[in-house]
C-alpha cells in the first residue's frame, strides 16, 4: 500500500515537473506568405515541429523559464526568439530571405574577375586556358574583355586609352616588376607566368582600391592556388617545345613545380615568317609554388625563373640590308605572402617580392646591359568592427635600382637609377542594410627620387536594384612615377596623374551576365619632351595631359543552348592625349575607337571535343603620314582576327589541343614606316608593318599522370 | 524523509531514462519519417537532435545526407543550392566533431558531385579533381569501407562511360564492395549503413 502511494505521489510530482506548455504560431516570409516545412524548435531540446501548409506549428514542451525558440528554413536566415516559454504562444514569425554570397551587393565598378566564387566573375579560371587565340596566356584571355584595346603588335594590356605601362601586375598582392617576356619591336609578347598555377584573376579597369597605386589605368592581380587537389605529374609536348609539371602534397605542405622550354626554330623552318630571325626565339621558364598551412594562416612562396634569347634582322625602309637586333633576358622573381587571422575579427596580410632582371641588347653600334633589381614589401591589416563596418590599413615600400652599362659607338657609359616609393593606405567599408555598400579610402605616397608626396582619395559605392542587378559608382585619383628611362635623366618632375569616374550596371542570373560601364578618365601632369628620343639633351616638362571616355559592354550566356557558352564584349573609346613628344593633342595609336570580340565554346559530348572560336575586331590605329600635314593624321584599316581551337579528350589523362590564329587570313596592317626622305616625286614611300606571320598553328599533347587509377585501387582491395 | 528521498530519486531516474531514450527515439522517428518520404520533417528532426546532442556528428551527418539525396530529385537550381548549402553547413559541423571520418568524406564528395551537375562542362574542371582527391584520401583511411568503395566506383563509372572505357575493373570494385556491405556493421549506433541497393542496381547495368 505504502509503495502504491509512493508511486502515485511520484507520478504526481513527475507530472508537475513535466507539465506541458503549448507553443504555437505561424511562420511566413516577409511578404506574409506562409512557409511550409520550416523547423521550429526549442534550442537544445527535442521539442519542436515542422510547419504545415499554412505555415502553422504546434508543439508541447515540459521546459520551463526563458528558452530560445529557433526557426530554420532553407534559403532563409536562421531566426532566434528568446522568451519565457509560456509567452511563446500564438506567435507570428516572419523570416528574412538569406542572401548568398553571389547575391550580395558588391563594389563592381571597374572590376572583372576570372574566378569560381565571385559575383564580379565574368570568366572562370578554365576560360583563361581554353579561350581560342589566347594560347594559355592570361593577358591574351583578358583581351577578350571590354575596356581593353587589342594591340596585336604588342600583346600587353592597354586599358581605356592608357598605354601598357599604366597597368600593373600583381601576384597574391605583391608587385610583379617584369610580367612580360622580352620581344622585338612589333612582335607580340606574352605573360611570363603559367596560367595553371592560378585559381583567380582579378582585373580592374579603373577605380581600384587605395591598396593599389603606381598604376594610372589598371591593376591585374593573379591569385595562386591555395591548396592543390591531388598529387600529379603533367607532361606537355608541343609543336614549339615541351614542358613538365609536378605537384606533391605532404602533411600541411604542398609543392608545385613546372618547367618548360620553347624554341621556335623548327616551327619557323616550316612556316615562313615575315620577320627574319637569324636565331629564333627560345624561352626557358621554370616556376614553383610552396604552400604551408598554419593553424591560423597560410604561407605561400612563389618563384619563377625565365630566360629568353633571339637575334633577328629587322626590316627597315631606310636601311635596305635591315637592322640587326640581338636580345638576351634573364628574369628571376620570388614572392612570399602570409595571410592569417588574429583573434576573430583581425586579418593580417604580409607580402614580399623580389625581382632581378638582366637584359642585354645588341645593336649595330650599341650594346647595353641593363640590370634591374626591385623589391616590394607590403603589410595590410583588416578589422571587422561589426557586420556593417570593416576597416583596412597598411603600408608598402617599392625599391628599384637600375644599372645600365654599355657602349655606344665605342664610347662606354654607365648609369644608376634608384627609384624608391613609400606608401600608406587606409580604407573603410560600410554596409547599410543589405542593398547598399560603400568604401572610402585614401592613399599617401612619397616618391623619393622626385621628393614628391601625393594624396589620392578613392571612393566606391554600389546599390542593389533587384535580386539580380545592381548599380555601382567609383571615383579615384591615381599617381604613377614617370618611366625609368626619363627618371634616369631628369629627377625634378612630378608623378603623372589620372582621375577616374565610373558608373556600372551589373546583371547576373544563373549563367547569364550583363555588364555595362561608362567611364571618364582625365590625365594631368603627363611627361612631355621635345626630342623624338629621350637623351641627355632632352628637356622635360609635366605639362602633358589627356582624357579618355567611353562605354564598355559585356554579355555572357551559358544557359540558353546546351553545351554552348559564349561571351561578347564591345568597347567604345574616345581618347586623346598630349604627352611624350606629341606636338598637340592626338589619338594615340594604341587607343583604338571600337573594339569588339566574341568568344564561343561548344562541347561535343559524343566526340569529347571542345571547339572554341574567338573573333576580334578593332578599328584602325592612328599613324603619322608625312605626305599630309599634321601629326597622327591617318588611320590604318581595321583589324580582324578569327582564331579557332580544338581540345580532344582522349581520356581523363590525355588531351590533344590544336589551335590556329587568323584562319580567314586577314591581311592586318598595324602601322606604317615611312622613308626619312621623299623620292623624286616628293612622296615619302612606306612599308606596311603587319603581324610576324599571317597565321599561327599550334599542336600540343598534354598528359597528366596521377596516382588515382582504378587499377591501383583494385590492388588495394 | 526516506519517502521524500525515494520520491525525488524516482523522479530523477524517470527523467534521465526519458532523456537517454530521447536520442534513440528521436533518431528512430527521423529515420521513419525519411522512409515515409517526409523529407523536410526528417531533416528538421535530425537538425533538432543535432542541436540537442551538441557534440555528436551523426545527426549533422544525416541532415546533410537527407538534403544531398533530396537535391538529386529537385529541378529548380535555386532550391537545389539551398539544400546543398544546408548540407554543407551540417557537414562542416559533423567534421568538427569527427575529423577525418571517411563517412563524412563520402558525403562531401557526393555534395560536390551535386554541385557539379549545375554545369558539368564548366564546373568539372574545378570539382572533378577535388572529388577524386576526397575519395582517394577516404580510401587511404578506410580501404574496406563499402560506401567509400561503392561511391568512388560509381563516380569513376560516370567518367569511364564518358570516355568509353572498359568498365570491367570498376564493376569488379562494385562486386567487392557488395561483399564489404555483407560484413558492414556500423561502428556507432545509428551509424551509416546505406548504399547496398545502389550497388545492386549498378551491377545490373554492369552485366548488360
Amino acid at each position: 500500500m505504502k509503495s502504491i502511494v509512493l508511486f502515485a505521489l511520484a507520478l504526481f510530482v513527475y507530472g508537475i515537473l513535466t507539465a506541458q506548455t503549448q507553443l504555437s504560431g505561424k511562420v511566413t516570409d516577409q511578404k506574409g506568405n506562409p512557409l511550409m516545412g520550416a523547423n521550429v524548435f526549442l534550442y537544445g531540446s527535442y521539442d519542436g515541429a515542422t510547419t504545415n501548409e499554412e505555415g502553422i506549428f504546434n508543439f508541447e514542451t515540459h521546459l520551463k523559464g526563458v528558452q530560445t525558440l529557433h526557426i530554420s528554413y532553407i534559403s532563409f536566415e536562421d531566426t532566434y526568439l528568446k522568451k519565457e516559454v509560456t509567452l511563446l504562444n500564438d506567435l507570428h514569425i516572419s523570416l528574412k530571405q538569406s542572401i548568398s554570397s553571389l547575391e550580395q551587393v558588391v563594389l563592381s565598378a571597374g572590376t572583372m574577375d576570372a574566378s569560381d566564387n565571385s559575383k564580379v566573375a565574368v570568366l572562370t579560371p578554365m576560360d583563361v586556358v581554353t579561350t581560342a587565340g589566347a594560347l594559355g596566356d592570361v593577358v591574351g584571355a583578358l583581351q577578350t574583355l571590354p575596356g581593353t584595346s587589342s594591340n596585336a603588335n604588342d600583346g600587353r594590356l592597354f586599358v581605356r586609352g592608357g598605354d601598357a605601362r599604366e597597368t600593373q601586375v600583381f601576384i597574391d598582392g605583391t608587385r610583379v616588376f617584369q610580367p612580360f617576356l622580352s620581344t622585338a619591336n612589333n612582335t607580340p609578347t606574352r605573360g611570363r607566368n603559367s596560367p595553371f598555377l592560378f585559381k583567380g584573376v582579378n582585373f580592374s579597369t579603373g577605380g581600384y582600391a587605395a591598396e593599389y597605386g603606381e598604376a594610372l589605368s589598371s591593376v591585374l592581380n593573379l591569385e595562386t592556388i591555395d591548396k592543390p587537389n591531388e598529387e600529379e605529374v603533367n607532361l606537355q609536348f608541343m609543336s614549339v617545345g615541351g614542358g613538365g609539371a609536378l605537384t606533391k602534397i605532404w602533411n600541411k605542405n604542398s609543392l608545385s613545380f613546372n618547367v618548360n622550354y620553347i624554341n621556335l626554330k623548327p616551327y619557323q623552318a616550316l612556316i615562313r615568317q615575315q620577320v627574319n630571325f637569324t636565331k629564333p626565339i627560345q624561352i626557358f621558364g621554370g616556376e614553383t609554388v610552396f604552400r604551408h598551412q598554419f593553424k591560423k594562416g597560410l604561407l605561400k612562396t612563389y618563384a619563377a625563373l625565365s630566360y629568353t634569347d633571339f637575334e633577328l634582322i629587322q626590316e627597315d625602309i631606310n636601311t635596305p640590308e635591315g637592322v640587326f637586333l640581338g636580345l638576351k633576358n634573364r628574369n628571376t622573381y620570388i614572392n612570399s605572402t602570409y595571410t592569417g587571422t588574429i583573434g576573430n575579427s583581425w586579418k593580417i596580410y604580409g607580402g614580399l617580392s623580389v625581382a632581378n632582371d638582366d637584359t642585354v641588347i645588341d645593336q649595330k653600334n650599341t650594346a647595353v646591359d641593363s640590370e634591374d633589381n626591385s623589391l616590394h614589401v607590403k603589410l595590410r591589416i583588416k578589422k571587422k568592427i561589426d557586420n556593417r563596418i570593416h576597416i583596412a590599413f597598411g603600408a608598402e615600400q617599392f625599391s628599384t635600382q637600375v644599372d645600365d652599362n654599355g657602349t655606344i659607338l665605342n664610347q662606354t657609359f654607365n648609369s644608376i637609377l634608384k627609384n624608391n616609393i613609400s606608401a600608406a593606405f587606409a580604407e573603410a567599408r560600410l554596409n547599410i542594410g543589405t542593398s547598399f555598400v560603400t568604401k572610402m579610402g585614401i592613399r599617401a605616397s612619397h616618391a623619393h627620387v622626385l621628393s614628391k608626396t601625393t594624396f589620392a582619395p578613392r571612393l566606391s559605392l554600389a546599390y542593389k536594384t533587384s535580386t539580380n542587378s545592381q548599380l555601382a559608382f567609383a571615383y579615384g585619383d591615381f599617381y604613377q612615377n614617370p618611366e625609368n628611362s626619363v627618371l634616369k635623366i631628369r629627377k625634378t618632375l612630378s608623378p603623372e596623374r589620372a582621375s577616374h569616374f565610373l558608373m556600372n550596371y551589373l546583371y547576373k542570373k544563373d549563367l547569364q551576365i550583363f555588364r555595362a560601364e561608362v567611364f571618364h578618365k582625365k590625365y594631368d601632369d603627363l611627361v612631355k619632351y621635345d626630342n623624338e628620343d629621350v637623351n641627355l639633351s632632352t628637356s622635360f616638362t609635366n605639362q602633358g595631359n589627356g582624357k579618355a571616355s567611353g562605354l564598355d559592354l559585356f554579355w555572357r550566356d551559358g544557359n540558353s543552348i546546351k553545351n554552348f557558352e559564349y561571351w561578347a564584349s564591345y568597347s567604345y573609346l574616345d581618347a586623346k592625349r598630349d604627352f611624350k613628344n606629341y606636338p598637340n593633342k592626338a589619338i594615340p595609336p594604341f587607343a583604338t575607337k571600337h573594339n569588339f570580340s566574341v568568344v564561343t565554346k561548344y562541347f561535343i559530348t559524343d566526340w569529347r571535343t571542345q571547339v572554341g572560336m574567338t573573333y576580334n575586331f578593332s578599328s584602325g590605329r592612328s599613324f603619322t603620314n608625312p605626305n599630309r600635314s599634321g601629326f597622327l593624321n591617318d588611320q590604318t584599316k581595321s583589324f580582324n582576327d578569327l582564331s579557332v581551337n580544338f581540345a580532344y579528350l582522349i581520356n581523363q589523362q590525355q588531351i590533344i589541343f590544336c589551335s590556329v590564329s587568323n584562319v580567314l587570313g586577314f591581311n592586318n596592317v598595324l602601322d606604317y614606316q615611312y622613308t626619312n626622305t621623299p623620292n623624286a616625286n616628293g612622296v615619302f614611300n612606306r612599308r606596311a608593318i603587319g603581324q610576324p606571320a599571317k597565321r599561327f598553328f599550334f599542336v600540343g599533347f598534354f598528359w597528366t599522370i596521377s596516382k588515382n587509377k582504378s587499377k591501383n585501387q583494385l590492388d588495394n582491395l | 524523509m526516506k519517502t521524500l528521498v525515494s520520491i525525488i530519486s524516482l523522479c530523477l531516474i524517470t527523467l534521465s531514462v526519458k532523456a537517454q531514450g530521447n536520442y534513440e527515439q528521436g533518431m528512430q522517428k527521423a529515420f521513419g519519417l525519411w522512409g515515409e518520404q517526409k523529407i523536410e520533417e526528417a531533416s528538421n528532426l535530425f537538425e533538432r537532435i543535432a542541436a540537442a546532442e551538441k557534440e555528436n556528428w551523426l545527426p549533422y551527418y544525416y541532415v546533410a545526407n537527407v538534403n544531398i539525396v533530396s537535391s538529386f530529385t529537385i529541378k529548380n537550381r535555386k532550391k537545389i543550392n539551398g539544400h546543398l548549402e544546408k548540407a554543407q553547413d551540417n557537414l562542416n559541423m559533423a567534421a568538427t566533431f569527427s575529423e577525418n571520418n571517411p563517412e563524412i568524406m563520402v558525403l562531401q564528395a557526393l555534395l560536390h558531385t551535386a554541385e557539379m551537375m549545375e554545369n558539368p562542362a564548366k564546373k568539372s574542371g574545378e570539382l572533378a579533381p577535388k572529388i577524386t582527391g576526397i575519395y582517394e584520401s577516404a580510401l587511404k583511411i578506410a580501404p574496406n569501407n563499402p560506401r567509400v568503395n561503392a561511391s568512388y566506383a560509381e563516380w569513376q563509372l560516370g567518367s569511364a562511360r564518358f570516355f568509353k572505357k572498359d568498365i570491367t575493373p570498376i564493376c569488379e570494385v562494385l562486386e567487392k564492395s557488395l561483399l564489404l556491405f555483407e560484413k558492414d556493421t556500423p561502428l556507432v549506433p545509428f551509424g551509416p549503413t546505406w548504399g547496398k541497393e545502389r550497388v545492386e542496381t549498378l551491377l545490373k547495368e554492369c552485366s548488360n
